[in-house]
């Protein structure tokens, strides 16, 4: 007996195939990746819908299988971009805190760095010429000072200190 | 008369083909939804910032992604402000050719395909082997985006 073929579950191919496309273009944009899950998930039950029609009345299911392959691919991708985010969202509570410290710890390099600095400003006014030299290296001169007097600057300073 | 139904003939043939053949609805729903996407590009401008789509990445974990800004720089690159669409977003410009081209290649091979059916099985497979290479040189970034982002929290 010869089969005979006929285009049940066609019509829910081509809706199935055209979402699924669309569903895998819309996955791949983060913004909108998201909530690509949802046609995704439609584009997989139209083609799975197809797939039984087509299976009972012995029709062609190529396009049911390829929608249906596009449509688990793309909702796959879509579901990784939502554990991403959603990771993303759960750390982002304690990034505040890992922000605060690395800031500290750049502005402690700063503040350590000008410590030893050596300031330079220059500055240029209808050709007069004001150079200002700053040095902030204080054990530096502390040192050439006493180099200088030869004696220990702090035992004899007439300053008396505070007690 | 006799060219009146001829005529009549292979209009009925040409109309029975568009709904039979899935191809070729498949080509005019896809035509039709880049067309919807220009308008939308047409219709909503940078300076009213009225888009109707929000980034849900950024709301959901308060970081930009790759793709924010692309609705601004199609819109821009619509009003042939090329180099401000680089500014909304650096991959505007690409995606925005991607869509074009497929434009270009839905009506062409709506065309050929009216024009060969016998060559339709071939023509659908230049046409998936055509469309997934310029999907993945447009959506490179996204894709690697994507792959980093997994990447980093697992």
């Amino acid at each position: 007996m010869e089969d005979v073929k006929n285009n049940s579950g066609q019509n829910l191919g081509i809706a199935a195939l055209i979402t699924a496309i669309i569903t895998f273009v819309l996955a791949v944009i983060p913004c909108v990746g998201l909530i690509a899950v949802i046609p995704g998930i439609i584009a997989i039950i139209l083609a799975s819908v197809g797939l039984s029609q087509a299976s009972r009345s012995n029709a062609p299911k190529g396009i049911l299988i390829a929608s249906l392959i596009i449509g688990v691919i793309a909702s796959l991708i879509s579901v990784s971009q939502v554990f991403v985010a959603t990771k993303i969202a759960k750390n982002a509570d304690k990034w505040p805190n890992e922000i605060q410290n690395i800031v500290k710890e750049v502005q402690d390099d700063v503040v350590k760095d000008l410590e030893d600095a050596n300031i330079s400003i220059k500055i240029e006014s209808n050709g007069e010429k004001v150079e200002i030299n700053a040095s902030t290296q204080n054990k530096e001169k502390e040192q050439k000072l006493e180099a200088l007097e030869g004696v220990d600057t702090l035992k004899n300073d007439t300053i008396q200190q505070k007690k | 008369m006799i060219q009146y139904s001829r005529k009549n003939r292979t209009d009925q043939r040409s109309h029975q083909k568009l709904t039979e053949k899935p191809y070729y609805i498949i080509n005019i729903v896809f035509a039709g939804v880049i067309v919807l996407m220009l308008i939308y590009s047409g219709i909503f401008s940078p300076e009213k910032n009225n888009y109707p789509v929000v980034c849900i990445h950024e709301r959901l974990t308060g970081e930009p992604c790759f793709s924010c800004g692309l609705s601004h720089s199609f819109s821009l690159i619509v009003r042939g402000k090329i180099e401000e669409a680089y500014e909304w977003n650096q991959y505007g410009m690409r995606v925005f050719l991607f869509f074009l081209a497929q434009l270009l290649f839905r009506l062409d091979f709506l065309r050929l395909s009216l024009k060969r059916p016998e060559n339709i099985k071939h023509l659908i497979i230049y046409d998936s082997i055509a469309s997934l290479t310029i999907f993945l040189i447009s959506f490179w970034p996204f894709i690697e985006s994507i792959f980093t982002g997994f990447l980093r929290v697992s």
